[in-house]
């Protein structure tokens, strides 16, 4: 799952950014309202955490700009702001969530979390694959009810895939979800980590799509 | 510094200077019509006399043993006894008189200058001792002998009997005049007066919300002052827009840096640390909050959408409350209306709504009705409720802050003064949905 960052004071943007990492998101971190908005419209996110003090150019019209541009990507709004009408002011925008600073980091987590499975249209907490269940509010998977041990990489490859699950994910699509903006993104690796999962996830299987991306698949080959 | 006089009223002082004014005019008037009517009614007798003097003197015959006169002049009044009327001709020792007269002689004062041919105007007394009018004419007498005196005379009563009935008369249409000049100037100061009176009255729908500024239309003595009571309208709303916008600086600049060290906290569970960090979020986020409510509810009360407030705000808890599935009702009737600022309506209805939302099982409702001059708004939820010593305690002010832990009725108290500066309460009770009735009255 890959998140935009957009947050301009430094000490905290370097909090969020390992606490999202250890939670195994890709994120990718701007520093202004500009480059938020330039990121947020040509790039591929699963979830943004949007400070409105932005500088440049403020959150508020971050938001207004990409909703008027037809982008429907969630948007949590993470703010000094408590107001209600600041809160008002920012749903209205187009959020699709708020949180005051200060929070705790697993609040964020949890939140951005059902933030992404509510916006692939996926109503319950617990999405199940065959042999595999994805709890979206710890972000865990088990397979045949025990906890499957997987790494950052592999977790982000197999929650795009479960939450898109019985559609084709094309690849670049893939890629941009599993690498920060400024990884070295090696081609063949997304191989690899499907591979390595593939074994993991058995019966359940990933089905390569030639020249297009993967499926996840419940059960055996039909 | 001298203490101001109590019931300085511009009316009061319009009225009594014009009663000064209006009391010297018709005093002078009064006075001056006296006069004239004084002049008019002297000289009518003046010309009585005057004409009984000139026939005198034209009858008058020097003869040999005193003067005669060649027509008798003891036609009315000069023939009643003692009447007052009289005439008298003296040329040296030998005197005429008019029947009226007798035997008595009229005392005839020192004329200051000869005028000859011209009667004078004096003043005698008669035989009876009362106060008479005079006019002495005096002619040369024959052949350098002595002049010829004649002297005519009228009663003081005759002037002065009809004056004072003219007085009378005077006086009681120059009262009427007074009278209604007074009520004239009466209406005139009401009217005069009331484009102040209606700036007060809207001065008080400013402040009670129903006007944004004091109309511009206004009498051209007060268009200054209305035009800068706009401007100190303004300049308030400015001001409080900055105290806002100070607030949300400075909430912006203390808690990003709270957070990151909040953040820093629990990463580095460091004894000690975590416990601090929290201490100072609740004391940062609770005198923010007071310094919001402070610059919050200026003297300028807009009115605020009661329904699409509620509406808006339905929206972001809905959503904020998305993991729970709430279903949040909104029975105000729309274009319900509260006489209230709508940021302040916002932190009072959310709190509220909010504090529902965390407490209801699947539901919570909304509805306003109006109660009198005030709005009753009811939020209700199916939750589990308080008992009344729990809502006592919740909505207890002056709590030390490690009391209050947020997201447990935190907004309660802020919501309760908020109401209480508007005039208006917060009350707990029990709903028909099982849990918590918050019933918020605010001025319609």
């Amino acid at each position: 799952m890959k998140l935009l960052l957009a947050e301009d004071d430094a000490a905290l943007a370097a909090e969020l950014l390992r606490a999202l990492r250890a939670e195994h998101f890709a994120v990718d971190h701007a520093v202004n309202g500009e480059d938020a908005r330039h990121l947020g419209e040509t790039e591929r996110y699963d979830a943004v955490v949007l400070d409105l003090g932005l500088p440049v150019v403020d959150g508020v019209t971050v938001l207004r700009d990409w909703r008027a541009a037809g982008l429907t990507l969630p948007v949590l709004i993470l703010t000094a702001r408590d107001g209600w009408s600041d809160k008002v002011a920012g749903f209205k925008a187009g959020a699709d969530d708020y949180l005051v600073k200060p929070f705790r980091t697993e609040e964020l987590v949890i939140r951005l979390r059902a933030l992404v499975r509510r916006a692939s249209a996926n109503g319950a907490t617990q999405i199940t694959c065959g042999p595999l269940v994805y709890d979206a509010g710890l972000g865990s998977f088990e397979r045949d009810g025990l906890p499957l041990r997987l790494t950052g990489l592999e977790w982000r490859v197999l929650s795009c895939l479960i939450l898109r699950k019985d559609a084709v994910v094309p690849r670049d699509q893939l890629i941009e979800r599993v690498y920060d903006g400024d990884a070295e993104v090696d081609s063949n690796s997304v191989e690899v980590i499907i591979t390595r999962l593939r074994r993991k996830i058995a019966p359940a299987r990933i089905e390569s799509v030639r020249g297009h991306g993967w499926r996840l698949q419940a059960g055996e080959e039909a | 510094m001298s203490p101001r006089r109590p019931g300085r009223s511009l009316q009061r002082r319009l009225f009594l200077g014009a009663l000064v004014f209006v009391t010297l005019a018709l005093l002078v008037a009064g006075l001056a019509i006296g006069l004239v009517l004084y002049r008019f009614a002297r000289g009518q007798i003046d010309a009585r006399l005057d004409g009984e003097l000139f026939a005198i003197s034209a009858d008058l015959r020097p003869g040999k043993r005193g003067p005669t006169l060649s027509a008798a002049h003891d036609g009315p009044p000069f023939d009643r006894p003692r009447s007052g009327w009289y005439w008298q001709v003296r040329l040296g020792d030998a005197v005429l008189r008019s029947p009226s007269l007798g035997e008595a002689d009229l005392a005839v004062p020192q004329t200051p200058e000869r005028e000859e041919g011209r009667p004078v105007p004096a003043d005698g007394t008669g035989p009876r001792g009362e106060g008479l009018i005079l006019r002495v004419l005096r002619l040369p007498g024959p052949r350098d002998g002595p002049d010829a005196v004649l002297v005519a005379a009228a009663p003081a009563a005759a002037l002065h009997g009809p004056l004072r009935e003219a007085g009378k008369t005077l006086a009681l249409a120059l009262g009427l005049l007074g009278l209604c000049l007074i009520a004239g100037i009466t209406l005139q100061v009401r009217l005069g007066l009331r484009p102040l009176r209606t700036l007060g009255a809207d001065l008080a729908a400013i402040r009670a919300g129903t006007r944004e500024r004091v109309p511009a239309e206004q009498p051209q003595e007060i268009r200054p002052l209305v035009t800068e009571l706009n401007l100190l309208l303004d300049q308030n709303a400015a001001n409080l827009e900055r105290a806002r916008s100070h607030v949300a600086n400075l909430a912006h600049g203390l808690k990003t840096p709270l957070a990151a060290l909040a953040m820093a906290a629990e990463r580095n569970p460091e004894p000690g640390l975590a416990p601090l960090v929290a201490a100072m979020d609740r004391q940062v986020r609770h005198h923010l909050r007071r310094a919001r409510a402070a610059a919050l509810g200026g003297s300028t009360r807009a009115r605020a959408d009661l329904f699409a407030q509620t509406s808006d705000l339905a929206v972001a808890l809905s959503r904020l409350h998305a993991e729970r599935g709430i279903a949040i009702a909104n029975e105000v009737a729309p274009g319900t209306q509260v006489a209230c600022d709508a940021q302040d309506l916002d932190e009072m209805l959310g709190n509220l709504i909010d504090n529902a939302c965390r407490w209801a099982g699947s539901h919570v409702r909304i509805r306003a009705e109006r109660d009198g001059g005030l709005i009753e708004l009811w939020v209700e939820d199916d939750g589990p409720g308080l008992t009344p010593e729990q809502g006592a305690h919740v909505l207890q002010r002056g709590r030390r802050l490690d009391e209050t832990v947020p997201g447990d009725g935190f907004g309660l108290p802020i919501t309760l003064e908020l109401a209480e500066l508007y005039g208006g309460g917060l009350t707990l009770d029990r709903s028909d949905l099982g849990g918590l009735l918050a019933r918020l009255r605010l001025p319609a």
